[in-house]
C-alpha cells in the first residue's frame, strides 16, 4: 500500500510539473524582447497591412490569456501548432528533427554511460595504479574541455578520413546506385564523430562519479566480509560492489537518458547535423513560440518522465525507500 | 604529398574509429560524380530555409527559385539587364504599359506549355492576395495593375504610373507553373504559404521551368538539381548540383578541404582564404554591395542623448573612424572603404563624388568643441549634463569582424572624449531595442548591422524613408524632403536623370549620416581547380538570384 503511494504521489508530481512546464513554456518566450512579425515582415517596401496580416496570421493579436487557452485546447486534441517560420506543422518538424537527433545522441550517451561506468570501476579497483592515474587525469580532462574545442579538434584530425558533416552522402542514391549496406554503412560513417565527440565530453563525469561510489562501496563492512570469505576480488566486484556503487549512477543515467531528446546543440553545430537542437535555437532566433513550445513541451516531458523512471528504480533497488 | 598525408590519418585513426570494418571505405575520394558533365557539389553556411518562394527568405532559396522557375529577365556580368524568358520587351510612351515577347514552343519539366498566360496568371493571382499570404511579393508589384496574355507569346503589364525599375522587379520575379499551384490559390489561400512546395513522395522531381529540375529536397541538410530535359535556353555543362548545407564555415572549408565539396560560396571567412590558396584552391574575392554600417539613432523624437542629433557630433564620429585600420585588421585587406548607401560595386548608381572624410582625431575633437562639449574630468566629453557615454546595439551577424571593428572605434572614440560599449542581443531583439517604444526609435543611440541589398538602388533607398519606419528603418531616420526624393527617383523613366537625382540622395544622406558606412566586404569564394566557368557577381557571389549563368556554364576543367 505504501508502495502504491509512492508510486501514485510520484506520477501527480510529474503530470503537474509537466503542466507547469507548458505554462512556462508558453510565456517564457514570449517574455523575450523581439518579434516575430518584425523578422518576417522585413522584406523589401514592407507594408503595414503585411505587418497586420502576419499579426493575425499567427493569432498574436489576440490577448495573451486567450493565446494561452487556444494552446492548451489545441495540445488537448494533440497539435502543437504551425511553426511561424516555415508554415509547417510543429510536431512533424519536430518529429523530423528527433529522427536525426535520437540515433547520434543515443550513442554517444550510451556509450559514454558504458565506458564511463567501465573506466570508472577499473580505476577504483586499481586506485592508485598508473592505470588509475591515467584513467582519472583523462576524465576530467575530457570533462573539461569545451565541446566546441573537441568536436573542432576531431573534424580537423579526422576529416578526410571520416565524413564531417551531415548525415549522410546526399549524392550517392541519386547521381548513381547505392545498395541499401552501402547507405547503412554511409550513415554510420556520417554518425562517428558526431557520437564520439559526444562520447568523449559526457564519459569522465561518469567515470568520476562512478570510481567514487566505488570507493565508498570497497570500504564497507560487507566487502570486507566478502573478502574474509575468500571470495576473489574480480567477484567481489562483480557481485558486491559493482551492484551497489551503480545507485548514484541510476539518477545520473535517467537524466543523461532524458536529455537525449533535447539534442547536443554544440555537437550538432560542430558536425551540421539537423537535429532538435539547432532546430530550437533556430527557433529561439526567430521568435518562432509554436516550435519553441513543443520542443520544449517534448523536452520536459522526457526528462519528468524519465526522473519518474528513475525514481521507480531507486524504489525497486533501495528497499530503504520503501520502509 | 595530399595522398600520403591522407593515408597517413587513415592509419592513424583505424583504432580510434568506432566502425572499424567500415572505415576503409571512408579513405575513397567523395568528390563529385563523374557522370556526364559532372556533378557540382556546393557548400554554403546559408540554407534554404523554405521551398515555397512566399515563405522564404535566405539568399539560396531565391538562388534556387532562378534555377528551378522562370524570370522574364536576368542580369548579366556587368549588371544589365538581358533576356531570358522574354526574348524583347517594350513600353508605351508614358511607362505604364510594359510589352513582354516570351519564348515559343517552351514546356515545363513536365511537358505542358510554359506561356506568356503563365505569367499573367503569377502575376494577377498574386495581386490578389499581395496583402495577406503573397506579401512578400508585394513589393515586386507596387504600382501594378494587372497582367494580360493575349496570346502564347505576349505579356501586356499595366501600371498606374511610370516605374523606373519594372525590369528589376521582373528579375525578381519567378513564373509559377499554375498546374501545380493554382489549388493554393484559392479562397483565404491559406495554402499559399502552407504548400511546402518540395519533390513529391513518389520520387518524381519538381515542376520547373528553369535550367534545373529539384530531384531532392532535405530541409537543412541538402538539396539535389538535375538538368531539366525540357529547359527551352542553352544546355547546362554538368549533368546536376548539390547544394550542401553547413552549421558553421569552419566545418564548410574543411570540407572543401577534404573534397567533400567543390566550391564554397558567399560566407567563405576571410581567415581561411591563405590556408586554401596555399592547399592549391582557386579563391576568388569580388567587391560586393553589402555594406556594414555604424547607425546613429538621427530620429527628431529621441527622448535621450539628444546631442546624437547635432550633425557636429555625427561628423565627429566619422572623422574618429578608421576606415583603412578596420579593412587591415578586421578584414585582411578583403573589404573596400565604405562611403555612401550605395556601394561602388553596383555600378554607375553609386555617387564616386562623395568627399569622404579622412581618419582624424584632432579634427574630430575640434568638431565636439565647437558644439560645446567640454572634455570631462574623467576623460569624457560632457553633453547637455552627462557624460558622452552610448551603447551600441550588436546582432549576432556582426560578431567576428564586426567585433574587432568595434575595437578599432571603441579605442579611437575613447581618444576624443567619447565612451562605448557593446550591446550584444540577437536578430530580434536588436530590432526590437533599435524600434523601441513601439516603433517610435526614441531610446536607442548606436547600433552596429549590415545591409545586402539587391543590384537596383531603390531597395536600398527605401530604407530611409519615414514609410520603413517599423519595417525596414533600422536608424529610426525619416526626412520628407529625402521621401520626395525618393518617390520622384522611382518614376524616372530615363536612367541618366534617375542616377542623377539617386546620386544627390546620397549626397544627401551622407551628409545627414544616419549611418557612418564602414565597409562594402568582399565576397570571397573558393573552389577546386579541377571546376571552372564561375561568373562572379557582386550579390551572393557565383551562385546567386540574379542570372543562371555560372550553373549553365560551369564544368570540369
Amino acid at each position: 500500500m505504501r508502495g502504491a503511494d509512492y508510486v501514485i504521489r510520484r506520477i501527480g508530481f510529474a503530470l503537474l510539473t509537466i503542466f507547469i512546464a507548458i505554462t512556462i513554456n508558453f510565456f517564457l518566450f514570449r517574455v523575450l524582447p523581439g518579434n516575430v512579425v518584425s523578422d518576417l515582415a522585413r522584406v523589401p517596401h514592407a507594408t503595414p497591412q503585411l505587418r497586420h496580416a502576419l499579426t493575425v496570421e499567427f493569432g498574436l493579436d489576440r490577448p495573451k490569456w486567450e493565446q494561452y487557452l487556444i494552446y492548451l485546447r489545441e495540445l488537448l486534441h494533440g497539435s502543437m501548432g504551425i511553426s511561424f517560420a516555415t508554415q509547417q506543422p510543429v510536431s512533424q518538424l519536430l518529429f523530423n528533427d528527433l529522427k536525426n537527433t535520437i540515433p547520434m545522441v543515443a550513442i554517444g550517451t550510451l556509450g559514454a554511460i558504458v565506458v564511463g561506468i567501465g573506466t570508472g570501476v577499473l580505476s577504483a579497483w586499481r586506485r592508485g595504479s598508473a592505470s588509475d592515474h591515467v584513467s582519472t587525469n583523462l576524465a576530467i580532462a575530457f570533462y573539461a574541455f569545451p565541446t566546441q574545442f573537441l568536436g573542432l579538434m576531431l573534424l580537423i584530425l579526422l576529416g578526410g578520413l571520416l565524413p564531417t558533416s551531415g548525415m549522410e552522402n546526399p549524392y550517392a542514391g541519386v547521381f548513381g546506385p547505392q545498395s541499401t549496406m552501402a547507405r547503412f554503412q554511409d550513415i554510420g560513417l556520417h554518425l562517428i564523430l558526431p557520437a564520439l565527440t559526444l562520447l568523449l565530453t559526457l564519459y569522465g563525469e561518469f567515470t568520476l562519479i562512478m570510481r567514487s561510489s566505488m570507493l565508498e562501496t570497497l570500504g564497507e563492512d560487507y566487502v570486507l566480509t566478502a573478502r574474509a570469505k575468500g571470495l576473489s576480488d574480480r567477484r567481489i566486484i562483480a557481485r558486491h560492489v559493482v551492484r551497489n556503487a551503480l545507485l548514484p549512477i541510476a539518477t545520473l543515467v535517467a537524466l543523461s537518458i532524458g536529455w537525449i531528446v533535447g539534442g547536443a546543440i554544440l555537437v550538432e553545430y560542430i558536425f551540421s547535423w539537423p537535429g532538435i537542437g539547432q532546430a530550437l535555437w533556430q527557433a529561439i532566433n526567430q521568435r518562432d513560440y509554436p516550435m519553441l513550445q513543443g520542443g520544449f513541451l517534448i523536452l520536459a516531458v522526457s526528462v519528468v518522465v524519465l526522473n519518474l523512471l528513475a525514481d521507480l528504480a531507486y524504489f525497486k533497488l533501495d528497499p530503504r525507500i520503501s520502509e | 604529398m595530399r595522398v600520403r598525408a591522407r593515408l597517413g590519418r587513415c592509419v592513424i585513426a583505424l583504432p580510434l574509429a568506432l566502425a572499424a570494418a567500415v572505415s576503409l571505405a571512408s579513405c575513397n575520394s567523395t568528390g563529385s560524380g563523374t557522370g556526364a558533365g559532372g556533378v557540382l557539389h556546393i557548400g554554403t553556411t546559408y540554407p534554404i530555409d523554405s521551398m515555397n518562394p512566399f515563405v522564404a527568405q535566405s539568399d539560396y532559396s531565391y538562388a534556387v527559385y532562378e534555377y528551378i522557375y522562370p524570370q522574364l529577365v536576368q542580369y548579366n556580368s556587368k549588371l544589365g539587364i538581358e533576356p531570358d524568358f522574354a526574348r524583347s520587351w517594350s513600353t508605351s510612351a508614358d511607362g505604364r504599359t510594359w510589352t513582354f515577347h516570351t519564348v515559343p514552343h517552351a514546356k515545363w519539366s513536365d511537358g505542358k506549355p510554359l506561356t506568356a498566360a503563365d505569367v499573367a496568371w503569377t502575376i494577377n493571382e498574386v495581386m490578389k492576395y499581395r496583402n495577406g499570404p503573397a506579401g512578400q511579393w508585394a513589393g515586386l508589384l507596387e504600382h501594378m495593375i494587372g497582367a494580360s496574355a493575349p496570346n502564347p507569346t505576349t505579356v501586356v503589364i499595366r501600371y498606374s504610373t511610370a516605374v523606373a525599375n519594372v525590369l528589376e522587379q521582373m528579375q525578381g520575379m519567378s513564373v509559377l507553373p499554375r498546374q501545380v499551384w493554382a489549388p493554393y490559390f484559392t479562397g483565404k489561400g491559406t495554402g499559399i504559404k502552407t504548400f511546402q512546395n518540395v519533390p513529391p513522395a513518389n520520387g518524381q522531381p519538381m515542376v520547373s521551368g528553369g535550367p534545373f529540375e529539384l530531384v531532392q529536397y532535405k530541409a537543412n541538410q541538402y538539396a539535389l538539381f538535375k538538368r531539366n530535359p525540357n529547359w527551352w535556353g542553352p544546355k547546362p555543362k554538368i549533368e546536376g548540383f548539390g547544394l550542401q548545407f553547413f552549421s558553421n564555415a569552419d566545418a564548410m572549408v574543411q570540407a572543401l578541404k577534404d573534397h567533400q565539396v567543390d566550391f564554397i560560396g558567399e560566407y567563405t571567412p576571410p581567415t581561411a582564404v591563405t590556408a586554401l590558396k596555399k592547399a592549391g584552391f582557386v579563391v576568388t574575392t569580388t567587391p560586393s554591395l553589402s555594406m556594414k554600417t555604424f547607425i546613429i539613432n538621427t530620429n527628431p523624437h529621441k527622448t535621450t542623448h539628444r546631442e546624437l542629433l547635432n550633425p557636429l557630433v555625427r561628423e565627429a564620429i566619422e572623422y574618429a573612424t578608421d576606415r583603412q585600420q578596420i579593412i587591415k585588421t578586421a578584414w585582411l585587406g578583403l573589404a573596400q572603404p565604405g562611403s555612401t548607401i550605395i556601394a561602388p560595386a553596383d555600378g554607375s548608381w553609386h555617387d564616386p563624388n562623395i568627399n569622404v572624410v579622412p581618419f582624424n582625431l584632432s579634427k574630430a575633437g575640434q568638431l565636439l568643441d565647437q558644439a560645446g562639449y567640454k572634455m570631462g574630468p574623467n576623460g569624457l566629453r560632457i553633453a547637455n549634463g552627462h557624460p558622452m557615454r552610448y551603447s551600441v546595439i550588436f546582432p549576432p551577424d556582426e560578431r567576428g569582424t564586426g567585433d574587432r571593428t568595434f575595437q578599432i572605434m571603441q579605442s579611437d572614440l575613447q581618444k576624443i572624449g567619447i565612451s562605448i560599449t557593446q550591446q550584444n542581443m540577437d536578430d530580434s531583439a536588436t530590432f526590437n531595442a533599435i524600434s523601441a517604444p513601439n516603433n517610435k526609435y526614441e531610446t536607442f543611440d548606436m547600433a552596429m548591422w549590415d545591409w545586402v541589398p539587391p543590384v537596383d538602388p531603390d531597395f536600398m533607398l527605401s530604407v530611409l524613408t519615414c514609410a520603413q519606419l517599423g519595417n525596414n528603418s533600422d536608424s529610426g531616420y525619416c526626412n520628407p524632403n529625402y521621401d520626395r526624393m525618393y518617390a520622384r527617383q522611382s518614376t524616372l523613366m530615363d536612367s541618366s536623370a534617375r542616377r542623377e537625382l539617386i546620386w544627390q540622395m546620397q549626397q544627401y544622406m551622407y551628409s545627414a549620416r544616419p549611418y557612418i558606412i564602414l565597409d562594402y566586404p568582399d565576397i570571397i569564394e573558393a573552389h577546386s581547380p579541377n571546376w571552372t566557368g564561375f561568373t562572379v557577381s557582386p550579390v551572393m557571389g557565383s551562385v546567386n538570384s540574379l542570372s543562371t549563368q555560372t550553373l549553365i556554364q560551369v564544368h570540369q576543367s
